[in-house]
């Protein structure tokens, strides 16, 4: 089967420079993982520490791969109602209220009930069938027809047993709905789940998919994402700042800053017109990257030390 | 390349990582969709299929490392057989020949072959590594190189003598690189059926006769145990949310709704969260064994048990508040030590310690709690004050006593072992890493 998508998902080197066009800087790791889930036909796990880009993976492959982005966030108890289908109860109510004449059409002439019972088995699956079906997100996944990607996000929020359920999705692509049946997908959809690792995920789960570990960056990454995602702060300011990000990497906090924040603060620094870092800078906006008060207290202890180590890279 | 990557692995699953069988189909197939072309990607992509943690990955970076290394005959100390004035003479064995041509990827690639032939993976124990040495060589050629020195000997020319010479270090050459080479192929296939064979022998081995340097692997076998333990039965309480219809409940709490089942109540199933006190003995003499319990005990999920702990030795204090500011590690470490506790390390005396249990805490102990009393019953020949430990026993839910003496030298000496018996639920030997968690494994059931 030759997709439109195939041609993107080729080799290694277009799918890097694919998710580059769509302002999403990766190593070659995540690129050959994409290429890899592609070929191979398997979902995508990708873990790492919050905010390293897990959900931004999924939205960027959607985006250059145009295929429309299903998304179902865990939670718990959330259960096959909320995430595969459910029926769609009032329309189903109204139906029968309309079609009640009808229903007398049927019956007419029927000798008994015994017969009568019998005319209705002829109907009988009417009122269960596709199109009282209300789909949710996993069985709107299998029902696109160019396929698409779907993400299922933090999937260690779930319970053990919506974990279980999802396998079958994973594994097979399919679906089974007592009532009508199994259902197919049409296309084979791009799945990324997503985990924080708040508890581990069964050997089950993580056997039917690939295992994509995202890590912090280096600075040189760092500082090219940041020039993609914030083209208009400075070259020096750039250097600067992933540097003092770096160096907060290192402190014994509870929360250590991830890309996401590094985004937000390369953002505020540009609104408040900064080219360079300074300490007074740095600690007013240390709130910023840092999100508990302890943290913010360390940093502070270590702030000048770490500015003026920030400011030298420039120099050099 | 398929048996390379089968090998792999195999040296994989050895080194911690637990790859079913889909998985390594997985990896065939990526490795065939990838090619064997650069390194990082062939490293990447298997690393993506196979090693399915943050902890697996370690793992595998290192184990693909050391597996797809190619170190062996390196030049970086030098290439002894770089001796370009001896020309290759007619009559020599083949390795001879590739010694003095000072080919070295050759002799790489014929340990490799005599490797394989001789299924080094199949290794198992470290005296095997000898043996293994001396086949590879042997496979090599080893005997023919010695013919050939040997007749380079006889010869006795000035030139055959510096041949013999040459070939004589190039025979240490040779083995030290083979050495090298089986130390590494152990590592990988072997490493850890030591280590599984060693884990087992530490869960039976006397806690009081464990050496200090085993220490750190014993703790992670604890944790191994508590974590399994931590998984059955949190998976057991939890149970008790999902509740089957109670129709005689529901019938009787509708009646005023005229029948209309309209509130319903649920069966519920409601699991006890164990209460635990334990009193330890802290003596030397018990110590070794308090100190695993009490990591069992406090690494157990706190919804699942809820523990106040006492040490005594020669009076009682509680130590809970220990375990609540510091790690479990750093707690036992602190306890084991005494300081700054109010404990008395003079001579053990129980009956004190159950004197002051019962003075200061007579309300801790009701219907629903579980004691644990850790200790070898060794008063030294002082008033054991059994009807303390009665009354405890009659208050309690159970009683259990854990004593590392073996059964058959309780109630010798100053042991009052057989005196505090009658009033244990249960008394049981206990000594080892597997006593401890069959203990309490057993409370959590309740």
């Amino acid at each position: 089967m030759k997709s439109p998508q195939h041609d993107k998902l080729s080799s290694i080197e277009s799918i890097q420079e694919c998710l580059r066009h769509e302002n999403y800087i990766c190593n070659k790791k995540i690129a050959t993982t994409l290429y890899l889930a592609h070929h191979l036909g398997k979902p995508i796990l990708v873990e790492g520490p919050a905010g390293v880009g897990k959900t931004e993976l999924a939205k960027t492959t959607a985006s250059f791969l145009d295929l429309p982005l299903i998304r179902m966030q865990c939670y718990e108890g959330l259960d096959e109602s909320k995430a595969l289908y459910e029926w769609k109860y009032g329309k189903q109510l109204l139906y029968t209220q309309i079609l009640r004449d009808k229903l007398s059409d049927v019956i007419a002439g029927a000798d008994g009930l015994a017969e009568s019972m019998a005319r209705l088995h002829q109907y009988d699956d009417i009122f269960f069938s596709t199109h009282f079906l209300e789909p949710r997100p996993l069985l709107k996944a299998l029902q696109q027809d160019d396929g698409a990607v779907l993400l299922v996000d933090e999937i260690d929020k779930s319970d053990d047993e919506f974990e279980a359920f999802l396998m079958e999705i994973l594994s097979d692509f399919q679906v089974s709905v007592p009532e009508i049946g199994t259902i197919r997908a049409i296309t084979k959809p791009f799945v990324f789940l997503t985990s924080n690792n708040t508890r581990e995920l069964s050997e089950a789960l993580k056997r039917r998919c690939l295992h994509l570990f995202i890590s912090l960056p280096d600075p040189q990454l760092e500082r090219e994402i940041i020039r993609v995602r914030v083209p208009d702060v400075s070259e020096q300011l750039n250097i600067q700042l992933v540097s003092f990000v770096q160096q907060l990497r290192e402190l014994d906090i509870k929360k250590i800053p991830s890309i996401s924040e590094t985004i937000d603060w390369a953002r505020v620094l540009l609104l408040l017109h900064a080219d360079k870092l300074d300490p007074d800078l740095v600690r007013e906006s240390l709130h910023i990257i840092l999100k508990f008060e302890e943290d913010i207290k360390v940093a502070e202890d270590n702030l000048l030390e770490m500015t003026g180590k920030a400011l030298k890279e420039t120099v050099r | 390349m398929e048996q390379v990557l089968r090998d792999f692995i195999v040296a994989l699953r050895a080194s911690g990582v637990r790859i079913s069988v889909a998985e390594s189909i997985d990896a065939m197939n990526a490795a065939k969709l990838i090619g064997y072309s650069d390194r990082n990607v062939l490293k990447d992509s298997l690393s993506v299929v196979l090693a399915k943690s943050y902890y697996e990955k370690e793992l595998f970076d290192s184990c693909f490392s050391r597996f797809f290394s190619f170190e062996a005959f390196s030049h970086e100390k030098g290439n002894p057989l770089d001796n370009p004035s001896i020309e290759q003479q007619d009559g020599n064995s083949l390795l001879t020949q590739m010694i003095l041509a000072g080919d070295t990827s050759a002799l790489a690639a014929s340990m490799r072959e005599a490797a394989l032939d001789l299924n080094v993976n199949q290794m198992q124990y470290f005296t095997q590594k000898g043996i293994y040495i001396h086949r590879i060589l042997r496979h090599m050629g080893q005997e023919n190189l010695r013919r050939d020195i040997q007749r380079l000997c006889q010869e006795d020319t000035e030139y055959s003598r510096e041949v013999a010479t040459m070939l004589t270090n190039a025979e240490d050459y040779l083995l030290e690189n083979v050495r090298d080479y089986v130390e590494q192929q152990y590592d990988l296939f072997a490493g850890s059926l030591e280590e599984e064979l060693l884990e087992n022998y530490l869960k039976e081995i006397k806690l009081s006769n464990l050496e200090q340097r085993d220490l750190y692997r014993m703790h992670a076998i604890v944790h191994k145990m508590v974590k399994r333990l931590n998984d059955i039965h949190s998976k057991r309480r939890r149970t008790f949310r999902r509740g089957q219809l109670d129709f005689r409940k529901t019938l009787r709490s509708n009646v005023a709704n005229q029948g209309m089942l309209f509130d319903i109540k649920w069966k519920k199933k409601k699991i006890d969260q164990p209460n635990i006190v334990a009193i330890c003995d802290v003596s030397s003499s018990v110590s070794a064994v308090a100190r695993f319990l009490l990591i069992f005990l406090y690494s157990l999920n706190k919804a699942i048990a809820k523990i106040r702990t006492f040490i005594f030795c020669s009076n009682l204090v509680e130590v809970s508040n220990i375990f609540d500011d510091y790690p479990v590690e750093e707690a036992v470490a602190k306890l084991h030590s005494g300081t700054g506790l109010g404990v008395v390390l003079g001579p053990t005396d129980y009956g004190q310690a159950f004197r002051d249990f019962h003075e200061q805490w007579p309300n801790i102990v009701t219907n629903n709690t579980t004691v644990l009393i850790l200790g070898d019953a060794r008063n030294n020949y002082t008033n054991p004050e059994t009807r303390l430990l009665k009354a405890i026993q009659q208050r309690c839910k159970r009683l259990i006593w854990l004593n590392p003496e073996s059964p058959s030298s309780w109630g010798t000496g100053d042991s009052e072992m057989h005196r505090y018996r009658p009033y244990c639920h249960v008394a049981k030997e206990c000594n080892t890493v597997n006593h401890l968690e069959r203990v309490v494994d057993s409370i959590l059931d309740r």
